[in-house]
């Protein structure tokens, strides 16, 4: 068959041929080939040009976006008085009630370099990373709410699984009810966050907000997640899946923040494992309890 | 010489894009796959040998940004590229029409590939995956032939050149 065609046609086949049997080999074996070095190569050449894209874009929306922030800020200092007082009253009444105490967040400003994942984006290369501090599982955020958890650590970047990599799973809770759930991703039928196998009898409501869990074994306790906006029924009919807008934009990202997580719970008592993921099992094996507890220390 | 820097610009540049600027029209619904596009319009500038070796490469590159599926685009944008160059020699490629109906078939067939590996959950997941390839379709081809059409007006010279045999430009 090859003898039929020219000499040079002959070579584009082979040559064709050649990238069909390394793409198919990829697609069997890809899953086990360690590829974070490659991406860790490609996100070091690629962050002075991504830096370059993205300042013309980010200059275009300083103006608009220092109003903004003015209105925010003057916004949030009433707001901050007020929790001031009620910092107080929770202390003393958490005292009272022999509760631990509640520990804030600690946060990390870093910049969004670059989105990937075609056609939602499901990885952002973050402009920090092990030399910075950064470690993989740290959850990472916006002022609005969860977006992620870093997932490969580099030198001076780092990549950030998002809400809408399938395999990301975070354990949250319904901020007023305290029912519990693990959320996920679902690009099929439709791209949406989804918490799953809630029961029934679980009351909840359109437009409660979903915050992270203190059952997370990955996330701190209290991060915004996202808005109830939908519950059905799953295939069973036995139990409830509820739809979960997200709470960050996650179209559009600049900075977001690290929140090095998780840590013990403040009770001392280990969680159960319930964010199974199943690819990223390194990183489920770095997040152990005594990784949790070293943290915590 | 020239080939060679052209295909790393164009692959770069290709990439940068992708993970920038039209990462954030993504989200919003607006998918122009600038890896078929790429692939096209090198398919039908230097032929079949190069078209794939560029779309294998660009694939490769998405498919490890991508970490999952290693190989997905690799595969489907090196049949592609070569598919492209082949017709190229038969094609009147300064064609407007020619372009804007390359671009739509490249992309109707490199969105479907990719919306196959993800496609879930039975027939309910068919619409949305449909009206994604379509969005991209309708999206990529124009802007695309714009594009180029635009890039014609700016060098003042045809971008194809006339129809030849693709294999006597071979990479290495």
């Amino acid at each position: 068959m090859a003898n039929i065609l020219p000499p040079a046609e002959r070579r584009s086949v082979i040559l064709v041929m050649t990238y069909a049997a390394l793409s198919l080999f990829l697609l069997v074996v890809g899953e086990r080939i360690p590829t974070a070095a490659l991406r860790s190569a490609g996100a070091t050449v690629f962050e002075p040009f991504d830096r370059v894209a993205l300042w013309g874009d980010r200059a275009l929306m300083a103006w608009r976006e220092n109003q903004e922030l003015h209105r925010r800020i003057t916004t949030l200092e009433l707001q901050n008085r007020q929790l001031r007082g009620a910092q107080h009253e929770n202390q003393s009444l958490r005292a009272q009630l022999g509760l631990p105490e509640w520990r804030g967040l600690v946060v990390h400003p870093v910049e969004v370099l670059a989105l990937s994942g075609d056609p939602t984006p499901t990885a952002a290369t973050l402009s920090a990373g092990a030399k910075q501090g950064v470690k993989v599982g740290d959850a990472v955020m916006t002022s609005d709410g969860l977006i992620g958890r870093v997932s490969e650590v580099y030198g001076t970047l780092s990549r950030a699984s998002l809400l809408t990599d399938p395999n990301l799973a975070v354990a949250c809770e319904v901020e007023s009810t305290g029912v519990n759930g693990i959320l996920r991703y679902t690009p099929s039928p439709l791209p949406r966050l989804l918490i799953t196998a809630v029961p029934l009898a679980d009351t909840i409501r359109l437009g409660e907000r979903v915050m992270t869990s203190d059952l997370s074994v990955r996330f701190p306790r209290g991060i915004p997640v996202g808005t109830v906006t939908r519950m059905t029924r799953d295939a069973t009919g036995l139990m409830q899946e509820i739809e979960v807008w997200p709470a960050a934009q996650l179209s559009r990202m600049r900075h977001a923040f690290i929140v090095p997580g998780p840590t013990m719970p403040v009770d001392g008592m280990v969680r159960p494992r319930l964010e199974f993921e199943p690819v990223r099992s390194a990183v489920t094996g770095a997040l152990t309890a005594r990784d949790s507890t070293k943290r915590a220390r | 010489m020239r080939p060679i820097l052209g295909f790393m610009w164009l692959a770069a540049i290709a990439l940068l894009i992708r993970t920038t600027a039209l990462s954030s029209l993504a989200t919003h619904g607006i998918l122009l796959d600038v890896l078929a596009f790429a692939t096209v319009v090198w398919a039908l500038r230097h032929g079949d040998a190069w078209g794939s070796t560029l779309g294998f490469l660009l694939g490769l590159a998405a498919d490890l940004d991508a970490a999952h599926w290693l190989g997905r685009h690799a595969l489907g944008l090196s049949l592609l590229g070569y598919a492209v160059g082949r017709l190229s020699n038969t094609l009147v490629r300064e064609s407007a029409r020619t372009q804007f109906v390359m671009l739509a078939t490249a992309t109707a067939l490199h969105q479907s590939w990719s919306a196959a590996f993800e496609w879930s959950g039975g027939v309910a997941g068919i619409p949305f995956l449909l009206t994604r390839v379509l969005v991209a379709t309708l999206a990529t081809a124009p802007v695309g032939t714009l594009l180029l059409m635009g890039l014609r007006r700016l060098t003042g010279r045809p971008l194809f050149g006339h129809a030849q045999r693709t294999s006597s430009t071979h990479p290495g």
